[in-house]
């Protein structure tokens, strides 16, 4: 006759010495359902933060030929990159937020207006203008970015939208890093009154812009 | 900002010094004959002269002549031989001058095609941030050999050849003809950097190399893909890297023959992507064009007319 079969850590041999496993034990979770922000919402938003990324990194790779300075030049490479990284992790989310296998290469600007001031972030050209070219994206965009970044974060369903805050808090994080890199860049390449105030002109100019086109996600005023 | 931009507008700081590198250009068209090439170094010589002038290479040219450039370009570069030092610091800066062009072309590619597919985006922005750091390893080793920026001339015709308007064109050119140059460059530096036991060169150049097949085959498998059921743009993306190779070649120094001073890195351009059929032809490319042989006797030419000119010029000046 056969011995009654037993489940692995019952048989008489096979006592364990540690307290059963118990749902009891772990910390209560403390996170809410709902968030400010719908399915339909985030995967517009999302597609709006891929666009203003991925003509950042495009930009920067213009810039790449008529930055004269070295360092600059190879401090951009990097955050190219990690722009079009970004880029690229905020379009593998669009297919999980209902918008087809083929949106993970869409990009959409907030609105018009939007688009306007990404072109006008891109216009400065030549050698000289190297501190206008770094102003727009490291002193207004990128820190207007980030600010949008760390907000969905904090409002989205923090449970139901967990993978947008996932992709969100590497993004942010690196986010955080290009401003530093390039405002470290700046206050060297502003060593003159008349530097800096070049810088906070194209601070000002480029920020008047960005409030009337609504932010990257066309929102702005409403954000507020 | 506006698309596509000209060699001569690539930016550089108060270090650097640009040369117009005529003598690859002309080197590319000559023919296999020792007095048509000591006429035209004869004829360049003021301009290649003008190209040293407050540069490491000036006593070079002091010294041999506008030959000094071909001395640099047809001997293969050996650890111990007469002129090594000064020949890897220009090299180790050729290639520093060299990988800020490939940086700045692969950025002008993510800039000049926006309506270009996304994966070639993703591939672009990579190569950025590779040329980035073989931008900054290059500045190390040319340190570690003794050499500094700025020390020499840089000629931007690396930008000039392989930056076309046709992304087909300009992944051909940058991503095949130029950085499969660099592939052969870096496997004879590895060779070189063994025979001298230089581990740290060594290794660096290793990483770089195997960098530098991921963007030729960036290149190969994007030529492909813009060109697909386009013969007509699949032919002239060809032909253009066949003529950047052309231009590459300096005139037979980056060949497949017996003691080239740039060998054709055959298995690893294989790897990447390249056909025995476009190995074939680069090497016929590479057997066109002045031998070593007519570049030595080219060379004698020019540096005893050179110093025989310089010993009167001393006399009737003293």
């Amino acid at each position: 006759m056969t011995e009654t079969r037993m489940y692995p850590g019952t048989g008489k041999d096979e006592r364990t010495t540690f307290a059963p496993y118990s749902a009891f034990d772990i910390p209560q979770d403390l996170r809410e359902l709902h968030g400010r922000y719908d399915v339909e919402t985030t995967a517009r938003r999302v597609r709006n933060f891929r666009y203003a990324e991925e003509w950042m990194m495009m930009m920067l790779g213009g810039w790449l030929a008529t930055v004269p300075e070295v360092p600059v030049k190879t401090g951009l490479g990097k955050i190219i990159w990690e722009g079009a990284r970004a880029a690229d992790e905020f379009g593998k989310r669009l297919p999980e937020l209902r918008c087809g296998k083929r949106a993970a290469e869409s990009s959409e600007a907030g609105n018009q207006a939007f688009a306007d001031f990404i072109q006008e972030v891109a216009a400065p050209e030549t050698p000289d203008l190297s501190i206008e070219k770094l102003a727009g994206v490291f002193d207004v965009l990128k820190p207007h970015l980030l600010g949008l970044y760390e907000r969905h974060m904090r409002e989205t369903d923090q449970i139901a939208d967990a993978p947008t805050i996932e992709i969100l808090e590497d993004i942010a994080r690196k986010t955080e890093r290009h401003i530093a890199w390039g405002h470290e860049v700046l206050d060297r390449l502003c060593d003159t009154d008349a530097k800096r105030q070049r810088r906070h002109a194209r601070q000002r100019e480029l920020t008047e812009l960005l409030e009337k086109s609504g932010g990257v996600t066309g929102e702005l005023a409403l954000d507020h | 900002m506006k698309r596509f931009i000209e060699h001569q507008e690539l930016a550089r700081d108060r270090r650097f010094i640009r040369q117009a590198n005529i003598a690859a250009d002309l080197l590319a068209t000559m023919p296999d004959d020792v007095n048509a090439v000591v006429d035209l170094f004869e004829k360049i010589g003021p301009v290649i002269e003008a190209g040293t002038r407050g540069t490491a290479a000036e006593p070079l040219y002091d010294r041999f002549g506008p030959a000094f450039t071909l001395m640099t370009l047809n001997e293969p570069i050996r650890p111990g031989e007469p002129g090594t030092e000064d020949r890897l610091k220009m090299r180790m800066h050729g290639i520093y001058v060299g990988e800020l062009q490939a940086l700045e072309g692969a950025g002008r590619s993510l800039w000049d095609f926006p309506d270009a597919p996304w994966e070639f985006k993703m591939n672009m922005a990579r190569q950025c941030w590779d040329e980035a750091r073989h931008v900054q390893i290059f500045e190390k080793l040319l340190e570690h050999v003794g050499g500094e920026v700025g020390m020499y001339a840089e000629s931007t015709f690396l930008f000039e050849a392989a930056c076309a308007d046709d992304p087909a064109l300009r992944v051909a050119g940058v991503n095949r003809a130029l950085e499969g140059l660099a592939c052969d460059v870096f496997r004879d530096n590895i060779e070189f950097a063994k025979q001298s036991d230089d581990e740290l060169m060594e290794q660096s150049m290793d990483y770089v190399l195997a960098d530098e097949l991921t963007h030729v085959r960036f290149g190969s498998e994007w030529v492909a893909e813009f060109c697909k059921d386009d013969p007509e743009r699949l032919k002239r993306a060809r032909d253009f890297r066949r003529e950047t190779d052309r231009r590459f070649n300096f005139g037979g120094a980056r060949s497949n023959e017996e003691g080239a001073a740039i060998p054709i890195a055959w298995e690893d351009r294989k790897f990447a992507g390249f056909t025995e059929e476009e190995l074939e032809d680069l090497a016929a490319l590479g057997g066109e064009g002045p031998s070593r042989a007519t570049m030595k006797q080219a060379i004698e030419i020019l540096v005893s007319r050179f110093q025989a000119g310089s010993a009167i010029d001393e006399e009737v000046a003293s």
